[in-house]
């Protein structure tokens, strides 16, 4: 990559204001081409960033730190990457309010604007903490802003169940997808500190990445998005690949539960509105706000109605509970239990599954 | 006996059936999503147009309950809502009977009579319409990130049934560009609790106090998200019956404290803890210190040691 061309007159890359793009929406929508791109324009992505793999073979730019940070958060609010629950959302806003957490995140953000003063920070755990890092981006003088990635939520789940061998079921995916793109367009909508917010269809980024990308550099102001020079250019054209989307399945495909299709389907048509130009409106906030109303009671009908299977899942924790702390002691976990599971098998799993895995083991590898 | 006996509402002591209390979870139409900050407010025409923009941006709904202003407060809640572009998130309405001040007076007034504060709290908080509610003061303003802070709770709440305490400081105000933050107090008290037959008012020694199941989650936000204004050449007691109310009782230690610092303030002498803050020219202070030097201010703030009795949970 040459270096930019300065032009005469130009405000230096360094002067520019600072700013965070945070990347946010469901994994497998295309948040890593979106944070790639913005790399590629001249955006810093903090490192060091997590390591590309079969899942991501263009890279996530993620940054390791911030993925550590969600995964130990999420840990402490015991809530799920991809969950379901409503309540979800206040156990992690919960969490952001702890000053240390606070502290921690601010600090770190802040360090990195020592070497750019536009960063894009992009994870798919992100959308649980927005509230964390819109603090902290206040804390650091930085101006944040949001670009949320939409993808038609049958490719989301199709793409999870393949990539990430997901067993937990399409209707538990879908619910996930709806919890997470309801509230992260909720959380996103306009506060006092914030620079403004875009949705972007995948479909719109690898059909067409300049048109889309340099609408959402004028949006929100990202000066290197607006002052990208040829080579930057080139550099995207290298990196964007339509053929990375590759699921076209449809909601009927999924089999879902009645309701919880419709709502998808209402849900998916709101949200794309909103990556229309000006679309963005109240009456749409006003009609997502009805559709998160009605997920949250279809949710909570749904947990009173299978309430029977979490009081027999307690019932067979306090029975193991119970039956570990006899004479015999619990029974010891097999010193490694990927061991059981064939070669084969282990190696069709994705690294960073993998390394979940390793890690809810304790088996990490240093 | 306590006010909240009654299954759909309560009647007072008075018979003025208009005022009787219908709870907001038993009418047809029931609660909607959300949060309101509900605030009773008495001459606090000085201090709305710095309390309700950041309000307004982060609640779902204010309910602005007036008490008999005599300095215009009702018509600066509607235009500075108006000029904050939040008209359609207000809510002015009037409670028009003299409730009893803080303190002595409090206790000698029945908790059903439209005269006592826990009835008035219970009337207020009867309007409003979402699941979860903040009590909130006429001269309390939210900084930058308090108000980002409170907007994200205010939706991440939605159902969960749990108690928000927020961190206050006081703000003594010397004109419009100097003024006396006190960091000397820890003072977290409980605003934000969800409406339900679990959550309602009824009487304290001095002044009201919202039920709670005995078993109750509370958060709270971090210090320096929210100061209380106080104007060094106004009455800041006017709502208790006499300084002697607040003389003993651990309750107390707040307004003791803020008896303190007003009181050495007037004399000239700056209490530890307690710092003096200019504001740059063409600056309000109060925008200055919510908007610039608490967002700036290291973290962890330095707060003091003194602890208010509410700050125990």
């Amino acid at each position: 990559m040459s270096d930019p061309v300065v032009v005469a007159g130009a405000v230096d890359p360094s002067e520019y204001p600072r700013k965070v793009l945070f990347v946010a929406g469901a994994g497998r929508s295309g948040t890593s081409t979106m944070a790639g791109l913005m790399q590629i324009l001249g955006l810093h992505v903090p490192k060091p960033e997590v390591a590309a793999d079969a899942t991501n073979p263009k890279g996530f730019s993620e940054p390791q730190w911030v993925v550590d940070h969600h995964d130990r958060l999420l840990k402490e609010a015991v809530v799920q990457v991809s969950d379901s629950r409503p309540e979800a959302w206040f156990e992690t806003g919960r969490i952001s309010t702890r000053e240390s957490e606070r502290i921690a995140t601010a600090t770190w953000l802040d360090g990195h604007f020592d070497v750019s003063p536009e960063l894009v920070v992009k994870d798919p755990r992100l959308s649980w903490f927005l509230a964390l890092w819109r603090v902290a981006a206040i804390r650091s003088g930085a101006t944040p802003v949001f670009a949320t990635m939409l993808r038609p939520p049958a490719e989301v789940v199709g793409s999870k169940q393949t990539y990430y061998a997901n067993k937990l079921g399409s209707a538990h995916l879908a619910a996930s997808w709806l919890n997470m793109l309801l509230h992260t367009e909720r959380g996103t909508r306009e506060s006092v500190a914030d620079g403004g917010r875009v949705f972007v269809r995948y479909a719109d980024l690898l059909d067409d990445w300049t048109k889309t990308t340099m609408q959402v550099g004028e949006q929100l102001q990202l000066q290197h998005v607006l002052h990208a020079n040829s080579e930057q250019i080139r550099d995207g054209h290298r990196f964007v690949d339509p053929s990375l989307r590759r699921m076209t399945q449809s909601l009927d495909d999924l089999g879902l539960p009645t309701r919880l299709h419709e709502l998808t389907a209402e849900t998916w048509n709101e949200l794309n509105k909103l990556a229309e130009p000006g679309g963005d409106t109240v009456e749409a906030h006003a009609t997502l706000d009805q559709l998160r109303e009605a997920y949250t009671d279809l949710y909570a009908e749904s947990e009173a109605i299978s309430r029977s299977s979490v009081v027999a899942a307690e019932q067979v924790l306090r029975k193991q509970g119970k039956s570990g702390g006899g004479a015999g002691g619990p029974e010891p976990a097999p010193a490694h239990a990927a061991d059981k599971v064939p070669h084969g098998l282990r190696a069709a799993v994705p690294a960073p599954v993998r390394r979940g895995l390793r890690k809810m083991a304790g088996k990490e590898r240093r | 006996m306590t006010a909240h006996a009654g299954t759909t509402g309560i009647r007072n002591l008075e018979g003025h059936a208009e005022f009787d209390i219908t709870w907001p979870w038993a009418r047809p139409v029931g609660l909607r999503a959300g949060s309101t900050a509900v605030l009773r407010v008495k001459d606090e025409a000085p201090s709305l147009p710095f309390v309700l923009p950041p309000l307004l941006r982060s609640m779902d709904h204010v309910l602005v309950v007036d008490n008999g202003s005599t300095d215009g407060t009702p018509e600066i809640v509607t235009e500075t809502a108006r000029a904050a572009g939040f008209a359609d998130k207000l809510t002015l309405t009037s409670y028009p009977f003299q409730v009893a001040r803080a303190g002595a007076e409090h206790l000698a007034v029945h908790e059903l009579s439209v005269h006592s504060l826990s009835y008035f709290y219970n009337w207020c908080f009867a309007q409003v319409g979402t699941r979860y509610s903040f009590k909130w003061d006429g001269d309390m303003v939210l900084t930058t990130e308090g108000e980002t802070s409170l907007g994200d709770l205010a939706w991440q709440v939605g159902g969960v049934q749990s108690i928000i305490r927020v961190p206050r400081h006081g703000l003594y105000l010397d004109g419009t560009s100097h003024g006396y933050l006190d960091l000397g107090l820890r003072n977290a008290e409980e605003w934000g609790f969800p409406i339900g037959p679990d959550f309602v008012f009824t009487k304290a020694f001095e002044w009201e106090v919202r039920t709670t199941p005995a078993s109750v989650r509370s958060i709270g936000l971090p210090h320096g998200l929210c100061v209380e204004l106080k104007y060094l050449d106004g009455d800041e007691f006017a709502h208790w019956t006499d300084p002697a109310s607040f003389a003993t009782s651990y309750r107390n230690k707040r307004k003791r404290r803020e008896w303190a610092v007003f009181n050495a303030l007037q004399e000239g002498t700056v209490l530890p803890g307690v710092h003096e803050i200019h504001a740059p020219d063409g600056m309000h202070i109060v925008d200055h210190v919510t908007r610039e030097w608490l967002p700036r201010a290291p973290r962890p703030l330095e707060v003091g040691t003194v602890v208010a009795s509410d700050d125990q949970r």
